[in-house]
């Protein structure tokens, strides 16, 4: 079983996978409306026509290896600005044709790795640890800023944290403006890489990523308030014994039409 | 003279794919691709090996794949291979490369400018590439991913014009059209198109009794029509045109007629069928 050779052939042989194909890598998409891993690898001809294209230059080209020639939006990099100029030129239908409306594609889902996000470090400790490599104590929401689905893809959960949902289509636009580094604090699984049994032998290196970003994995001294005890803590807080009081001289028209 | 419009032809095909990623970059998508598949103003054409294997490798058949194939199996039915002589850009090449390698062979080394083809017998170059392409498909099948697009020059050449339009760079693929073109200069003249080239071998395929060949008014068959044998020495598939014409290898590329009609007024050959 420790063989890794044994093992290769086991799953070649035995469970039919195939090691040329499904490949999945962290923040390694393919473009919008592409099919199934496997099937994209049978279906695409490496015509690049979709690559060519792209006017935002966002899909790169695969090098050396079994992927070579195939097309791959690298979000850390540039991200799919989801135009969807690709998808009907493909001549193969390896990316689905009929695909137009940008909220259906599913390249992936984003992951925020709450372990180094900004903003979640920040209402953990109040102020951003030593370690986060930053020195700027705020909350950050560059993500649910740039996402081209606010409230939908991303939702601020306590108006604070940003919280992905299903809703995602996996552009990868906050990936490329995380301004934590080196590793950004959000990345996307593409999609499929959740199915292990199908996953190529790259798998495994994702795989370390995949669980780091589920697992918040810190430890903090307890003394510290954080969360929900944190917020607690300051929405008890009251500035200055009186709240100050707004004066709008303005009154708002009845009706919006008549503004002339 | 069918030599200058061939050429123009060629170059014009060449400079295209330099013209379509340029069109591309202002966002006019009236023509879009490379040569592994096209679609000018809605004409989707695409490589028939490409086809092959995409039905072969993920075992379904998709009707705008199947559209896209009219256009390149009716030019084949028509005009024969006009692809392989007329359009192909890495055949442009090929064709500097042998001229190279003539000028080399006659200025420096004193020979003659003609030599025997890598391999001599048209049947057998014919069973070593459609074995090369059967092998390819099978093996596209076999790992599920289209193989031989690694392999086909004129679609690799057109990529890396869009990659180096495009970002100013070549990538790794472009050492394999190098390599193809040192040894043919060096050590196997025109031996990729002849003995190899799956597109090339996909095309002959198209044919019938009406497509457009290349043949002798008089005589033909087994004995030349005339001492000089012009024709022989310049067809670059190695074949016998007065009599071989009709072969697979053929890619109507009219140097042969060029040739027979050069210098003694007009020509036994000719081409006949739909053309």
């Amino acid at each position: 079983m420790s063989n890794p050779f044994g093992s290769f052939l086991r799953r070649v042989f035995i469970y039919g996978d195939n090691p040329l194909i499904n490949s999945y890598r962290e923040n390694y998409l393919r473009p919008p409306g592409a099919v199934e891993e496997e099937r994209f690898m049978a279906l695409c001809i490496r015509c690049n026509r979709c690559l060519e294209v792209c006017p935002y230059d966002s899909i790169e080209r695969a090098g050396w290896g079994p992927t070579l020639g195939t097309p791959y939006v690298l979000p850390e990099a540039k991200a799919c600005y989801l135009c969807m100029a690709c998808t009907r030129l493909c001549p193969t239908s390896a990316l689905d044709t009929r695909l137009k409306n940008p909220e259906n594609v599913r390249m992936g889902k984003a992951r925020i790795d709450f372990s180094i996000c900004y903003s979640h470090l920040f209402l953990e400790h109040d102020t951003l640890p030593e370690n986060a490599g930053a020195k700027i104590g705020a909350l950050c929401n560059t993500c649910y800023n740039v996402c081209p689905f606010p409230d939908k893809a991303i939702k601020l959960r306590d108006n604070l944290f940003p919280v992905v949902t299903d809703e995602c289509v996996g552009c990868g636009i906050c990936v490329e403006r995380c301004p934590v580094r080196p590793r950004r604090a959000v990345n996307i699984v593409p999609t499929g890489m959740g199915r292990v049994d199908r996953a190529g032998f790259y798998y495994r290196k994702a795989r370390k990523f995949y669980e780091t970003s589920l697992t918040p994995g810190r430890t903090d001294p307890s003394k510290v308030l954080k969360g929900k005890d944190l917020l607690d803590k300051k929405q008890r807080i009251q500035g200055g014994g009186e709240r100050p009081k707004f004066h709008f001289p303005y009154e708002s028209p009845a009706d919006g039409e008549e503004w002339e | 003279m069918l030599s200058p419009y061939r050429r123009m032809s060629q170059i014009g095909v060449f400079a295209l794919m330099f013209v379509i990623p340029v069109l591309n970059s202002y966002e006019i998508y009236a023509i879009t691709g490379t040569y592994y598949a096209i679609n000018i103003g809605g004409l989707g054409i695409t490589d028939p090996v490409a086809i092959l294997q995409t039905i072969v490798a993920s075992g379904e058949l998709a009707p705008p794949i199947l559209g896209s194939l009219i256009f390149p199996a009716l030019l084949a039915l028509i005009l024969g291979r006009v692809w392989c002589g007329w359009m192909c850009p890495y055949h442009l090449m090929t064709d500097v490369t042998a001229w190279l390698r003539a000028w080399f062979r006659k200025r420096i080394l004193g020979k003659s400018e003609w030599e025997a083809p890598v391999v001599p017998r048209p049947f057998k170059a014919n069973m070593i590439r459609y074995g090369f392409l059967l092998a390819g498909t099978l093996a596209a099948g076999a790992i599920g991913i289209p193989i031989l697009n690694y392999v086909s020059a004129p679609g690799i050449l057109s990529t890396e014009a869009m990659i180096l339009v495009r970002q100013g760079t070549l990538s790794l693929e472009f050492g394999f059209i190098a390599m193809i073109l040192l040894l043919e200069l060096f050590l196997f003249p025109r031996f990729w198109c002849r003995l190899f080239c799956p597109t090339g071998a996909c095309l002959s395929l198209f044919r019938t009794p009406f497509t457009m060949t290349v043949r002798s008014a008089v005589g033909g068959g087994k004995t030349a029509c005339c001492k000089n044998e012009r024709c022989t020495e310049a067809c670059p598939m190695g074949l016998a045109p007065y009599g071989e014409g009709t072969d697979l290898l053929c890619t109507n590329c009219g140097e042969c007629i060029d040739a027979c009609s050069a210098k003694d007024g007009p020509g036994t050959l000719g081409f006949t069928g739909f053309g």
